[in-house]
């Protein structure tokens, strides 16, 4: 029997002080951002918005059709967690649903804060900035709202957005930075990742009496593995596994240095960022020459 | 003059921007890409199954059922009997009236008397549920006024006001063949008509578009064809920022004794 989770009274701005890092300039410079929020802050958005609903049905759709019938309301683990209303995913679209309304709806434009449209200022841009990283993109509302209303689709419109503007948060571009630089997440560098495996032969070979190699930068490799970076550092017995698995089914493989990271936080950030580190799995395949990549995360 | 202006310029150019209007939504809809597949899973792998996932998102709603249970009803038995009722207005519509639209009738006519209930817990759920007033916006309210003021003036002129429905159906063929002809009606379906033309007026430029906005809706008409490469129409090649890692090469060099992490 499932225990549902008890809806929560909505209480007024509860997880308000939740509020990210702001980015630091190094990372913003790393991943093509603007390093701080741009003097022209609002025409860069605007400018942006205008442009992702021009390449997004998604986003333009479900901004039109919502009908607030609040079927997603209480579905949303961080409203169910914090009783903030604007972690209803509904409201949460709403915040980027009401600059919309205010700036691309005839609706919007004549019947003005009637009918929740809204002009973009400081007070909407923080909304934006705390409620927009309160979403983890999970989905979850999409598959309770009668017509697949993806919030996710929206935080992201939101993060792209802001981003052209020079507005994003320390954790993610630190992370998206760190892949440029190291090629994963954790920030393992080349040598380390390398010395890393080596330790792990080693180990292997001690505790199990296995002799059993984790082959990094092979070209010429059958396949090439590209495990969530922590494999090599925390989950080492998760990466141990690969190579028992590779061992016994007898399949030559590597890891590569320049990409062994197989989560994205392109994804939380902008198009073109998670586009590059995606990329980046394609070009290592290419440089070690590999026939497949087995991609997990 | 007035009345003129209500049962002849008026109907036309409320069907003139309902139609008008719905097809400005949709094509705009339509001519922005969808650039990347987000279908929400478990998804069906062939068009069929589409549209027959559409069809059931359309008449039963069952992400709905999924999400809360009484809503599911009042919005079920609103969507049913709206259509009943509209099915039933078909006779005004038709002539020779056919069989299956005088089969409708009674059902039409009942479905008319019950409207107002959904109705009222629809309006009622929103003022009740913290929820549901924090995010309800006048469009909300509007929308539920407007339908539930056209059904019970509905009601009304079938049970108190009784309407000669010849003169109706002499109204509305008379604008379908361009031959418009102006009866002599009681206030209360002059009230009625007006509020349905201004329904026709205001629904492609409110929250009513949802009803053909989920057809497009990218989550719900996508296939799960995974294994099909999907392609990005305004997708661009990536360019790397010179400030970000040191080369590949510089790399492989640092790499080139064993075992060792050396700077």
């Amino acid at each position: 029997m499932r225990t549902p989770v008890p809806i929560p009274e909505i209480k007024m701005r509860a997880s308000q002080h939740q509020v990210c890092y702001r980015a630091k300039d190094k990372d913003m410079a790393k991943i093509d951002l603007p390093k701080e929020r741009l003097e022209n802050w609002k025409e860069a958005m605007l400018k942006k918005m205008a442009e992702v609903l021009q390449k997004y049905r998604s986003v333009r759709l479900f901004l039109d059709i919502c009908v607030k019938c609040g079927a997603c309301a209480d579905k949303c683990q961080f409203f169910l967690g914090t009783g903030d209303p604007k972690n209803m995913p509904v409201a949460r679209a709403d915040l980027l649903r009401k600059v919309y309304k205010r700036y691309f709806t005839l609706a919007g434009k004549v019947w003005g804060r009637a009918n929740e449209a809204e002009e973009l200022n400081e007070t909407v841009l923080k909304d934006w900035f705390t409620y927009f990283y309160q979403c983890s993109e999970c989905r979850r509302c999409s598959v309770f709202c009668p017509y697949g209303i993806d919030t996710a689709e929206i935080t992201m419109a939101a993060r792209e957005i802001m981003a052209a503007a020079g507005i994003a948060t320390k954790y993610v571009t630190e992370v998206v930075a760190k892949v440029y630089d190291a090629g994963n997440n954790l920030g393992i560098w080349p040598p380390a990742w390398k010395d890393n495996c080596a330790f792990l032969e080693e180990d292997l070979k001690d505790t199990e009496g296995l002799d059993i190699k984790f082959p990094v930068d092979v070209v010429g490799a059958d396949v090439l593995l590209i495990p969530p970076s922590a494999d090599n550092f925390v989950n080492t017995n998760t990466m141990i596994g690969y190579a028992k698995m590779f061992h016994a089914a007898g399949i030559s493989w590597t890891t590569s240095t320049y990409c062994n990271e197989g989560g994205n936080f392109g994804l939380f950030l902008n198009y073109a960022n998670l586009k590059k580190i995606n990329n980046r799995i394609l070009e290592a395949a290419r440089e070690l020459k590999v026939k497949k990549i087995y991609w997990g995360e | 003059m007035g009345t003129k202006f209500l049962f002849v310029v008026l109907p036309y150019v409320s069907v003139g921007v309902f139609l008008f209007g719905i097809l400005y939504r949709f094509w705009r809809w339509i001519q922005t890409p969808v650039p990347l597949r987000i279908v929400t899973t478990p998804a069906p792998k062939t068009r069929l199954g589409v549209a027959w996932r559409l069809f059931g998102d359309a008449l039963w709603f069952p992400n709905l059922f999924k999400a809360d249970k009484l809503l599911w009803v009042g919005g079920f038995l609103l969507h049913a009997f709206l259509w009943l009722v509209m099915l039933r207005h078909l006779r005004f519509f038709l002539y020779p009236v056919p069989e299956w639209v005088r089969a409708v009738q009674t059902l039409g006519l009942y479905s008319g008397y019950l409207i107002p209930l959904p109705l009222t817990f629809l309006l009622a759920r929103r003022l009740l549920i913290d929820r549901a007033l924090y995010i309800s916006i006048l469009g909300d309210y509007f929308a539920l006024l407007l339908l539930l003021a056209i059904t019970v003036s509905g009601v009304l002129l079938e049970v108190f006001f009784r309407t000669y429905v010849v003169d109706v159906k002499a109204l509305v063929i008379g604008l379908i063949h361009f031959q418009p002809q102006v009866p002599d009606a009681h206030w209360l379906f002059v009230l009625h008509f007006l509020l349905v033309m201004a329904l026709l007026i205001y629904f492609p430029f409110g929250k009513l578009m949802h009803s053909g906005g989920l057809f497009l809706s990218p989550t719900r008409n996508q296939r799960a064809n995974f294994a099909q490469r999907f392609i990005n129409p305004w997708d661009f090649p990536v360019a790397y920022n010179s400030l970000n890692l040191l080369p590949p090469e510089k790399y492989r060099e640092m790499l080139a004794g064993p075992g060792e992490g050396k700077r």
